[in-house]
């Protein structure tokens, strides 16, 4: 853990004391992260900006109250994400399905005939698939791309959005398996 | 790898629900090493396929030089008012009234001001006491201020 910390500590400092440039340097190596929360969780590109914007303003007023008690990624990740709940909460937009987010069933066996090249290279099923995302609800769009995208572990998701390891495990397990079935239900399932 | 400290989270209580978990957490390791998909199961692949797509960032994206602006932003807010001439031409003239304030006062007095602040009597030693209280008040703060800052950059 020190070893991520000690150039979170150079970079917080460098900012503190008004070191030129560190502030810009600080937004470059965080932004791709807040873009993909904001993004995936609004939507909305012209909205998406503004609130990245906002993220980097919030984070150097509040950077003085950072303790090093996670890592400077998680806690600007934390900032991102409360700023982009409350843009939902204020647009009334849920972050999950209300009507009970219902598990696919089970399919264990099933049979081959799925070519993983051919798949990759059809546009259809490409966009199929992209589309499925699409339908997710914020959350869960967000909780995939934090940990496909920005290959990020659970405890420290948990850590982002203040949700429970297994409530995070649970997410993206319902998700990755509703995705499933989509694409299954695109290119058939010969069980 | 980096998902390898997930091993602290709880598997699920049903044992169907922690394979197909495991399936999934295998095929993104193996999409993510980029291993022959050959050897893989159709459910393995569909993952893979999966985890293809959400490897994949968004079209959109921040503009090039957002990182340059957001900070010319906080530069901006940052030193607002001494930067304008209006402002910094206002803080100058009061500083040149102070000055002729000071000169109108003292010089026709020709040091009797002086005369008079030396002829003023001792503090009382309760004031003193006073005093020593509120200097001590200063040093406290300061120090406390001092070992806060040093404790944050520890």
């Amino acid at each position: 853990m020190d070893d991520t910390r000690s150039p979170d500590r150079e970079l917080v400092d460098a900012v503190l004391g008004g070191r030129p440039g560190a502030f810009e340097r600080l937004v470059r190596e965080y932004q791709g992260l807040c873009w993909h929360i904001i993004q995936r969780m609004v939507r909305h590109p012209e909205d998406a900006r503004e609130l990245c914007q906002e993220t980097f303003l919030r984070v150097h007023q509040c950077l003085h109250q950072y303790r090093y008690e996670s890592a400077l990624k998680s806690w600007i990740g934390r900032v991102a994400y409360t700023i982009a709940l409350r843009h939902l909460q204020h647009k009334r937009i849920p972050l999950l399905e209300s009507d009970g987010d219902d598990e696919p069933s089970l399919v264990e066996n099933i049979g081959d005939g799925f070519d993983l090249e051919a798949a990759c290279a059809n546009e259809e099923t490409l966009r199929h698939l992209h589309t499925a995302i699409e339908t997710l609800p914020p959350l869960q769009r967000t909780l995939l791309s934090l940990y496909y995208l920005e290959e990020t572990s659970i405890p420290e998701i948990a850590r982002i959005t203040g949700l429970a390891g297994g409530t995070i495990k649970s997410h993206l397990f319902r998700s990755r398996l509703r995705l499933r079935g989509a694409l299954e239900s695109r290119t058939g399932v010969a069980a | 790898m980096i998902h390898d400290i997930n091993d602290d989270i709880h598997p699920f209580d049903d044992p169907a629900r922690e394979r197909e978990w495991l399936a999934q957490e295998n095929a993104m390791r193996r999409q993510r090493l980029q291993l022959d998909p050959c050897s893989d199961d159709a459910r393995t692949q569909r993952y893979r396929l999966l985890a293809h797509v959400l490897r994949q960032p968004s079209s959109e994206c921040l503009p090039a030089d957002f990182a340059r602006r957001v900070a010319a932003q906080i530069g901006a807010t940052r030193q607002p008012s001494l930067n304008t001439p209006f402002e910094l031409g206002l803080i100058i003239s009061l500083y040149i009234a102070l000055l002729v304030a000071l000169v109108v006062v003292l010089v026709p007095d020709s040091g009797q001001w002086w005369r008079s602040l030396v002829a003023l009597p001792l503090p009382a030693m309760s004031s003193l006491r006073l005093l020593f209280a509120l200097a001590g008040c200063i040093a406290v703060t300061w120090l406390l201020g001092q070992w806060q800052t040093s404790a944050r950059k520890r």
